[in-house]
């Protein structure tokens, strides 16, 4: 009963629309067909937007689980005292407006801005390289706005290892790496697993990131949709992107769900 | 506070309330430069009008979404739109033929203004000229086939095929390669295969100043409503006068059928035309008066796409080509450059 | 050794997270007229000019608004359904628990153009109480998730002693559980605030005349004019972010329930 309005709540302003957006990938003039997915399918814009979508939102999990664990590792082996503090300083970017957080790689990663003076200045290269509007830009841009969402994860599973449980393992012999491999990495392993669902599914579901930082060239499914809709009033591809989109983030979520609960 | 409250009695009460002004003129306009529109045409109508004007801005395909959904009740009574998007919804039938005896202000309009899509579904309000603006110290540009010199690799935008001055490259550009007919394939298969050398496809003129102020582009056509972000940096940019000439466009006014606002839209729409108002719009470098009459200083003029002569000389696509070949453009587009 | 690895590996990673603000703060202080950094000049004209911008002062009253109504409203709705989900064993709470969590997963992008089509259009609903929907629901499973977690760790005995002491069940919820989740539930005000405030994608599709968020009006406002007030209006926000959440922690200790 308690539970009730807002389940009717979610239910109604929610999953329903949402459903009926769905619905119309399936309809071609108000006739129900599979003909929107067969036409969508066949053009190689959207195959190759499919694909830049899938790999990198695995590339951003991926690179940010390693840079995440690393961070979160280093993060857990400091006093308690600091911890906290530099755990707020990891959380704090979280609450800024992702307008602010994309808005920045523009000045940084443009032929002007500082990584290309720095590539100039270091003799890396001798003119400027074009880093806006790539794949690159993208993908700098996500990592940034979701590493958070990896650590936070990985730091609290790491506070809930038992201590004994690693000194146990350094009494009976084990050198740092087995520790790790045997004992931490295991045991930490949830953490692991939601970061990367949130990271996966955050990337998928970025609009401004690509938008911005990407451009009409590196088109993303969110962008491929809000054209689709913004310039060609083209619904049908815009159920089937709906579509694509919540099944990789169901599917996401379910996939990683079970790599953290399978046994090791 | 106000406001606050105003939205919380709003959503609770599911209530629209209809504000009690005795007239009121609902008009879909584009969203840019809202501030100075206010203080150069709605206000002063306002005043005179002793109605409610009822602003509606978006992009085009919002704004015709709009009129489409509500063809049977109309709410948008009057609309500002590109030439070829008035003419989409004067084939879908959801336009008046409008009475021109109603516009004092019709005979002072450039002759290309008058009737531009047939039947007086429209009259042009504004025309823009569309060039190359380029940095003078860097490149030199002659030809709109210069946008595809090895020179510019990796240093050139060109605007993207779903915006409006993205048709007008096309037409410009297959016009210097030397490629006939509206289809524009050749033009575009050869962008397609320069398509790493195009820094990127630019959507709106702000994000092309800021790119080419930024030195991330050196080249690229946008349209003369967007040349005072050029102008007025520090950086030496120029606007080409490339032998195959200029393109421009024009955007007209519209009227939906069966509105029931007539009168009111009439008169607002005179006003607009008029050379006081028109004179005031410019001035405030918004937009270049399709009213013949109205005279403006040299430095306005310089922001501006103004005068009959430059006017005439503009390589103008007709709005029923940019309709009839929009689809396949942006078909061959998708799959050859964005591949 | 492996002090000062750890301290380098932290240094780099919060050099990436949170450097690009100085950048932005930096950039909103130029003198010029581009968005630029180093900054053009120093001054802070651009950090005057954002309260000049008058669609900036409407969008961010709306804002605030859904940010604050929104938020309180996912609260009366979701801790209810926390306590609930929590303390008895209600049919279905599986689907319950995944219907009232799928704002986090359903892309924003769908659910803002889904209302625009259906209810907005067809219904007339205004873009006002769409939005007003919208993102109560988003916040919903922040309420359910945050409190549900804070009632976790309430022993629910204590309620049972209030009742059988002659509390109706209200009123035990009233007096003996609701103190003692409060810091759950204002946390959970906190995070449902500050997401409702950043969102964007379910906000893309669903402005109107004079209604816009205030992320999307910046989005708008870059796409018209590319100057340095949105660098400047964005250091604000993000200094008014940095100000709640130290607010937040001092108070609460907020990041024990993030």
């Amino acid at each position: 009963m308690l539970a009730l309005p807002a389940t009717l709540f979610t239910a109604t302003f929610f999953l329903l629309p949402v459903l009926v957006l769905l619905s119309e990938g399936f309809k071609i003039d108000d006739a129900w067909s599979l003909q929107g997915y067969a036409d969508f399918i066949s053009k190689p814009l959207n195959q190759t937007v499919f694909f830049r979508t899938l790999k990198l939102g695995f590339l951003v999990a991926g690179v940010s689980s390693i840079i995440g664990y690393a961070t979160a590792f280093s993060i857990f082996h400091l006093p308690p005292k600091h911890r906290g503090r530099i755990f707020g300083l990891v959380v704090l970017p979280l609450m800024i407006s992702p307008v602010a957080r994309t808005y920045a790689w523009i000045v940084i990663l443009g032929r002007t801005g500082i990584v290309n003076d720095a590539i100039v200045g270091l003799g890396l290269s001798n003119t400027p390289i074009r880093l806006l509007f790539t794949e690159t830009a993208v993908f700098l841009g996500l990592l940034q706005l979701f590493m958070p969402l990896m650590i936070i994860p990985l730091v609290s599973a790491m506070e809930n290892l038992p201590s004994d449980a690693i000194a146990a393992a350094r009494v009976l012999g084990a050198n740092w790496l087995q520790v790790f491999l045997k004992v931490i990495l295991p045991l930490t392993k949830e953490g692991l697993v939601i970061g990367g669902t949130l990271v996966f599914t955050g990337s998928l579901t970025a609009y401004i990131t690509p938008a911005i930082l990407g451009g009409a060239k590196v088109l993303m499914l969110e962008t491929l949709l809000y054209q689709r809709v913004n310039v060609a009033n083209d619904f049908v591809s815009a159920g089937i992107i709906a579509t694509i989109l919540i099944t990789m983030s169901f599917g996401a979520n379910f996939l990683f769900k079970r790599i953290a609960t399978a046994r090791t | 506070m106000k406001y606050l409250i105003f939205t919380v009695i709003g959503a609770i009460l599911l209530i629209h309330t209809a504000v009690a002004a005795e007239k009121k003129l609902t008009i879909s306009v584009y969203s840019f430069a809202q501030d100075a529109y206010k203080e150069a045409l709605y206000d002063p109508f306002e005043a005179i009008c002793d109605c409610e004007l009822v602003i509606e801005t978006g992009n085009s395909v919002e704004r015709m979404a709009k009129i489409e959904a509500n063809a049977a009740n109309p709410v948008i009574d009057m609309a500002v739109i590109s030439s070829h998007d008035a003419l989409a919804l004067a084939r879908k039938g959801l336009l008046k033929n409008l009475d021109v005896s109603k516009l004092s202000s019709y005979k002072d309009l450039y002759e290309a203004a008058k009737d531009p899509l047939g039947d007086n579904w429209a009259v042009g309000y504004t025309f823009y000229a569309s060039s190359i603006v380029y940095r003078s110290d860097l490149v030199q540009i002659n030809s709109w086939k210069d946008l595809l010199s090895p020179e510019l690799a990796g240093r050139v935008a060109l605007p993207n095929i779903t915006g409006t001055q993205g048709p007008l490259t096309l037409f410009m550009l297959s016009k210097a390669l030397g490629h006939r007919g509206y289809g524009f394939e050749e033009t575009i298969d050869t962008i397609g295969a320069n398509a790493d050398d195009i820094v990127t496809f630019y959507v709106r003129s702000s994000q092309l100043a800021q790119l080419m102020n930024q030195e991330e582009v050196i080249a690229a056509p946008v349209g003369r409503f967007a040349w005072s972000r050029f102008s007025s940096s520090p950086l030496p940019f120029v606007w080409a006068t490339p032998k195959e000439g200029q393109t421009g466009g024009m955007n007209v006014m519209i009227m939906t059928k069966d509105n029931g606002n007539e009168e009111l839209a009439y008169q607002f729409m005179d006003y607009w035309l008029s050379v006081e108002s028109q004179t005031r719009i410019a001035n405030a470098k918004i937009d270049s008066p399709a009213n013949k009459n109205v005279k403006i200083s040299d430095e306005v003029a310089e922001s501006l796409t103004y005068g009959a002569e430059l006017i005439d000389s503009l390589n103008i696509i007709s709005p029923a080509d940019i309709i009839d070949n929009r689809e396949s453009w942006v078909e061959r587009w998708n799959t050859k450059v964005i591949k | 050794m492996r002090k000062w690895i750890s301290l380098l590996i932290i240094g780099l990673t919060l050099t990436f997270l949170i450097g690009p603000f100085f950048i932005i703060i930096g950039a909103g202080l130029s003198a010029g007229e581009n968005l630029a950094f180093p900054p053009d000049g120093l001054s802070l004209n651009w950090y005057w000019a954002v309260f000049k911008v008058e669609s900036f002062r409407e969008s961010f009253a709306l804002s605030l608004f859904l940010a604050v109504f929104g938020t309180l409203t996912a609260l009366v709705l979701g801790v209810p359904a926390a306590y609930a989900l929590s303390r008895y064993r209600i049919p279905f709470a599986e689907t319950v628990k995944m219907i009232v969590a799928a704002p986090i997963i359903v892309p924003g992008i769908i659910v803002g153009l889904g209302l625009l089509r259906y209810l907005v259009i067809p219904l007339d609903f205004t873009v006002s109480l769409a939005l007003f929907m919208a993102h109560t629901a988003l916040v919903i499973p922040y309420a359910v998730r945050v409190v549900t977690a804070s009632l976790e760790n309430l022993r629910s005995d204590i309620e049972e002693a209030a009742i059988l002491l002659g509390c109706t069940r209200l009123g035990a919820f009233v007096k003996v559980v609701l103190p003692n989740i409060r810091g759950g539930v204002l946390a959970a005000f906190i995070l449902g605030f500050v997401t409702s405030f950043n969102q964007v994608p379910v906000s893309l599709f669903l402005s109107g005349p004079g209604v816009r968020t205030l992320p999307i009006d910046m989005l708008a406002y870059m796409e018209i004019t590319y100057d340095p007030s949105v660098a400047a209006l964005s250091a604000l926000l993000a200094i008014m972010s940095v100000g709640i959440i130290f607010l937040a922690e001092k108070f609460l200790g907020f990041s024990r329930y993030v």
